[in-house]
């Protein structure tokens, strides 16, 4: 009987935290009678650098708040929130991956920030707004959308002309695929036009596009169709649009030879093709200006950007992690206020400078004035072809990536990520794969997958 | 007989200061079981009922909602057992026989000894991440090194883990190539075969090949036997080759049951339905195990056992 | 008697030596092909870790690195602190691996040799606490951490587990390993008046002092390479260690891949030092004390 007892205690020990998980945690003081905050981020060891140097300068600019950093590395930083949200223990604040964006405001984990900007006040570009049933649950800390970079040394070898920088002029998807023929070479020097040339051996592929699951929404959205319909309030990747548009993206490789194949598993792409040496064009986002192209320019890698082609309609899609507090929070006015002051372009003007981020602000985009301040230093390819490519891409053509306003995309994309798989390598077609699974797909968007 | 105080015969006090001392040495091991194995494992198995994480903040009483939705609508689940299996299957074999066969190689008295055991050791003491990574950039589809080597001998080119044919087998590669671990078991293994035996057996006449059959493989039957269950539990366990290269494809076809279970417990925290997954995986696993211990009574011979 | 059976068949044994002779140069030629097979990946990381990105990438693959650019691991070491997240790995490594090859070996000690009540059932909970990988128990264990126990940001909970037998894998080793020891040997010393713990000290851990570098080496790696409960249970960049700084080189918007391998190849000297140092005890040979006669 005392052992039952026992037992019985024991389990209470595990088990009623981990169901019940109430009440909450410490609030945070500081000794100097300052509110102490935790503010989580990802990032490399510089990029932490950075936000610290930040941190430390808001800590010195006022006297009531504190802000502390916790560091996770990126590739967990799910993982780790996830936990913490579990056992509620989630810091005050923090960076937030752009797909869990919704998914934690369903469970209540984000505090509403609807009043964090006063009504006089100029706020984030709408297009950076994450939403979760109509109301604003995040802001993106920066913007980020989707173009076409290409290497200028390899067009001139071919005697091929440069991708246009104005979105008027974009390339259709046929023109697109000419072009990454005569890009494309084989060990004897013959492109992907002559009678001659050999797949098996090529040396220089024509381009490369991006495969990431969520990048691939532009080339679905460029064919007049989606993964979702325009609320997303419906899946549409089962579209025949849609579908004929991912396919597309395989016959580069399966039927014209003119891509590497791609796993669409690594986020390292400018670096396996451009930087590399192996493909004449490939599309990306605005980000790799700042991480990787720019020493890869000092080393001798002559780039230009371009806007994407299209299918149907000129379009890019835009992103950018945002900066949350969390519902668990003690202190939400005081990391709202840190929130906001860290979103100051200012403030993080060291990654917008360095061509990572691009600015929220719309003024940055529409007055000349600022945008040269942004763009016009040597981090960048000449301002002419970025302020075409680039910025006014931004304003006039890019649309949300879904996950701003639908819930459930990070199974959604690992879904359709892995059904796709067997696309790339044409094992299947890609509509075989989607209408094959497209109930568990419907299932995943709902939540149930 | 003699009796002692309290009235007990000598074999008793015997074999109670020997479960004494028992119970004395598993204390701690006990205290493991307890509390950092079986009862959390019991919070697990009861959360397997409920909806838990994304959409459920609080666990919500579901009953086997979570099991049927395994067994009938989940889009991943039997491919994952499937390939779970295979690749264990591969993977064990592979490193048992490289395992065993590079042992018995590094436990001859050859020049240089120390840095051949060194060598095969090396893989695995690499942070698991990184060596997968390298591994990637040879396996790469296009560039890769080894499909470089392939068209430089005009052969085609191999997709190896771009394609879902190919992938667990150049995975379980990996896997073989990580078994550095079983080699010091195995080589620390060779080192208790008592000396007498090969020397009588030397006597006997007894060739290379005899005595390896007839003297270090029933002596070291103990060591393949842990070996074997290491490596079997170790693969089937395997997770970090589908995080770090693969995301479980192309298609389901390196989405193993641990990575499923990583990716709803803690991508898309759905915490009750990946509980629901670990015991499933639990019952498999065991299985596995049972038969695995259930026919290692007829091929051990455990020298300290033996009268 | 050696000597005696080589009187007898002198021939023999010099026709055996020679065999012996070519079996070696044999097993020479294998592990020299093998060896450079294993080592490949490894060449290929540590090349990487000497070129720029682009080279990394660069078509047809470079064997050599065109510069070998050794200033890559300096400017790694500013990101990179190792001989900090050294510190703090062995803060974790060194209580772990002594407490968890001290109690396991208690425990296998006990499940080879002893008698006892229940021992049967233990073991099969012991045998089953393996097959489950240490995921599946982290966030109810994260939980009875932080809120039951509100143990946080500390390595306790990475290192308290080892002293509970340090994992089952090791207990079933050493349990193995003891078995496979005469017990003749610990026969004879009961009847010198020897109790279980003299046994166990004098007779069965000189034994098996092979397995317990092997269990010591085991927990070495797994800790030093234990990414998921360090990033669970780990929080100020303080406390960082090795494994989470290699981690942190994955970034939100690209990756230095030069720098994680220059980081890479930096973070396993320690496991090899180590390897090194434990080899020397179990490649000499542990020579059972009373087996000759």
């Amino acid at each position: 009987m005392k052992k039952k007892r026992l037992l019985a205690l024991l389990l209470c020990v595990m088990m009623v935290p981990c169901l019940m998980a109430g009440g909450s945690k410490e609030a945070g003081q500081a000794e100097n009678g300052r509110v102490k905050i935790i503010y989580s981020f990802w990032g490399t060891p510089d990029e932490g650098a950075a936000v610290q140097g930040v941190a430390d300068k808001f800590n010195a600019s006022q006297d009531r708040i504190d802000v502390e950093i916790m560091a996770i590395p990126h590739d967990n930083y799910i993982t780790k929130l996830n936990t913490m949200a579990t056992a509620r223990e989630l810091p005050d604040c923090g960076i937030m991956s752009e797909a869990a964006v919704l998914q934690f405001a369903e469970n209540g984990l984000l505090y509403d920030v609807s009043k964090m900007y006063d009504a006089g006040e100029s706020k984030p570009l709408e297009s950076l707004t994450f939403k979760y049933q109509g109301n604003p649950v995040a802001y993106s800390t920066a913007n980020e959308i989707l173009l076409l970079y290409y290497n200028k040394d390899m067009f001139d070898a071919a005697g091929v002309e440069y991708p246009p920088v104005n979105a008027e002029d974009a390339w259709t998807w046929d023109e697109f695929v000419e072009t990454a023929k005569l890009l494309t070479l084989d060990a004897r020097g013959n492109n992907a036009k002559s009678p001659n040339f050999d797949p098996n051996t090529v040396v220089q592929y024509g381009c490369m596009v991006e495969n990431l699951t969520w990048q691939l929404e532009v080339w679905c959205l460029s064919n007049g169709s989606g993964f979702y319909n325009e609320n997303g309030s419906k899946v549409t990747i089962n579209d025949p649009a849609s579908m004929e548009a991912l396919q597309k993206i395989a016959d580069l490789h399966l039927v014209h030879h003119v891509a590497p194949l791609s796993a669409g598993l690594t986020d390292d792409g400018v670096q396996r093709s451009l930087i590399a040496g192996t493909c004449a064009m490939t599309t990306n986002g605005q980000w790799n200006i700042g991480t990787c192209l720019a020493s890869a320019r000092d080393e001798g890698l002559n780039y230009g950007v371009a806007v994407l082609p299209y299918m149907k309609e000129v379009v890019t899609i835009n992103t950018g992690g945002p900066n949350v507090v969390f519902s668990q929070t003690k202190h939400a006015a005081e990391a709202m206020e840190w929130i906001k002051w860290y979103s100051r372009e200012e403030n993080s003007w060291g990654l917008i400078e360095t061509g990572i981020w691009m600015p929220i602000l719309e003024k940055w985009y529409t007055d000349e004035e600022f945008t040269r301040k942004w763009a016009g230093n040597p981090n960048f390819p000449p301002y002419d072809e970025y302020k075409s490519a680039v910025v006014d891409f931004a304003v006039d053509y890019a649309r949300p990536a879904s996950w701003y306003y639908v819930n459930n995309t990070v199974d959604f994309n690992a879904l359709l990520g892995s059904l796709l798989g067997e696309v790339w390598t044409g094992n299947k077609t890609a509509k075989e794969a989607i209408t094959g699974s497209y109930d568990a797909l419907v299932a995943a968007y709902n939540g149930n997958g | 007989m003699r009796i002692f105080p309290g009235g007990k015969t000598l074999k008793e006090a015997i074999r109670k200061a020997e479960s004494r001392t028992a119970y004395l040495c598993l204390i701690p091991s006990i205290i493991g079981l307890v509390f950092i194995t079986y009862l959390p494992l019991l919070s697990v198995f009861i959360l397997g009922f409920f909806k838990f994480g994304k959409g459920a903040p609080t666990p919500v009483f579901v009953g086997l909602e979570n099991y049927i939705r395994l067994f009938t609508s989940d889009p991943y689940f039997l491919d994952s057992i499937r390939v779970t299996v295979y690749f264990s299957v591969l993977a064990v074999i592979g490193s048992l026989i490289y395992s065993l066969f590079l042992a018995m190689l590094l436990n001859r008295k050859i020049p240089a000894r120390g840095f051949f055991r060194a060598v095969f050791y090396l893989p695995y003491v690499l942070p698991a991440m990184a060596v997968y990574i390298g591994w990637s950039w040879l396996y790469e589809s296009n560039f890769g090194l080894f499909n470089f080597i392939l068209s430089s001998f005009g052969l085609d080119k191999v997709r190896f883990i771009a394609d879902s044919h190919l992938v667990v087998p150049s995975l379980a590669v990996i896997s073989v190539w990580l078994s550095g671990n079983l080699i010091v078991i195995f080589l620390a293994g060779l080192q208790n075969v008592p000396r007498v035996y090969h020397d009588a057996a030397e006597i006997d006449g007894a060739n290379g090949w005899q005595r390896f059959r007839h003297v270090t493989i029933p002596c070291m039957t103990p060591i393949i036997f842990y070996n074997l269950l290491m490596a079997l539990i170790t693969n089937m366990q395997i997770v970090i080759p589908a995080i770090a290269l693969t995301n479980g494809g192309p298609g389901n076809a390196s989405c193993f049951l641990t990575y499923l279970m990583y990716r709803y417990a803690f991508i898309s925290n759905q915490l009750g339905y990946a509980c629901s997954i670990s015991f499933v995986f639990f019952i498999i696993i065991a299985v596995f195990t049972a038969i695995l211990f259930a026919t290692s009574k007829s091929w051990i011979f455990y020298e300290g056992d033996a009268n | 008697m050696r000597e005696n059976a080589a009187g007898f068949r002198g021939p023999s044994i010099r026709s055996r030596k020679r065999q012996e002779k070519i079996g070696n140069s044999a097993t020479l030629i294998i592990l020299i092909l093998l060896g450079a097979l294993v080592l490949l990946p490894i060449w290929w990381m540590f090349r990487s870790s000497l070129m720029t990105n682009a080279e990394l990438y660069a078509y047809p693959p470079k064997f050599l690195p065109g510069r070998w650019l050794f200033g890559n691991y300096v400017s790694t070491m500013d990101y990179f602190p190792f001989w900090k997240y050294f510190k703090n790995t062995m803060t974790i490594i060194v209580p772990s691996v002594l407490g968890g090859t001290v109690t396991a070996t208690l425990a296998g000690y006990a499940f080879a040799r002893l008698k006892f009540r229940g021992k049967k059932f233990l073991f099969t909970l012991c045998v089953g606490s393996m097959l489950l990988p240490t995921m599946v128990t982290l966030v109810p264990l994260y939980i009875l951490w932080t809120r039951g126990l509100h143990v946080v940001d500390s390595y306790l909970p990475l290192i308290f587990p080892h002293f509970c037998g340090g994992g089952a894998f090791n207990i079933f080793l050493i349990r193995q390993f003891v078995r496979t020891i005469p017990r003749e040997l610990d026969e004879a010393a009961t009847i010198d008046g020897a109790g279980h713990f003299r046994i166990l000290v004098s007779i069965i851990i000189p034994s098996i002092k092979s397995a317990m570098i092997v269990v010591a080496l085991l927990l070495f790696i797994m800790l030093w390479n234990d990414l998921l409960q360090q990033i669970i249970y780990i929080n100020s960049l303080d406390k960082f260690t090795i494994a989470l700084g290699l981690a942190q080189f994955k970034g939100s918007l690209g990756t230095d891949w030069t720098k994680i391998m220059c980081a890479t190849c930096m973070s396993f000297v320690p496991g090899v030092i180590f390897y090194l140092i434990g080899q020397k005890y179990f490649v000499e040979g542990i020579v059972m004390t009373g087996m000759k006669n």
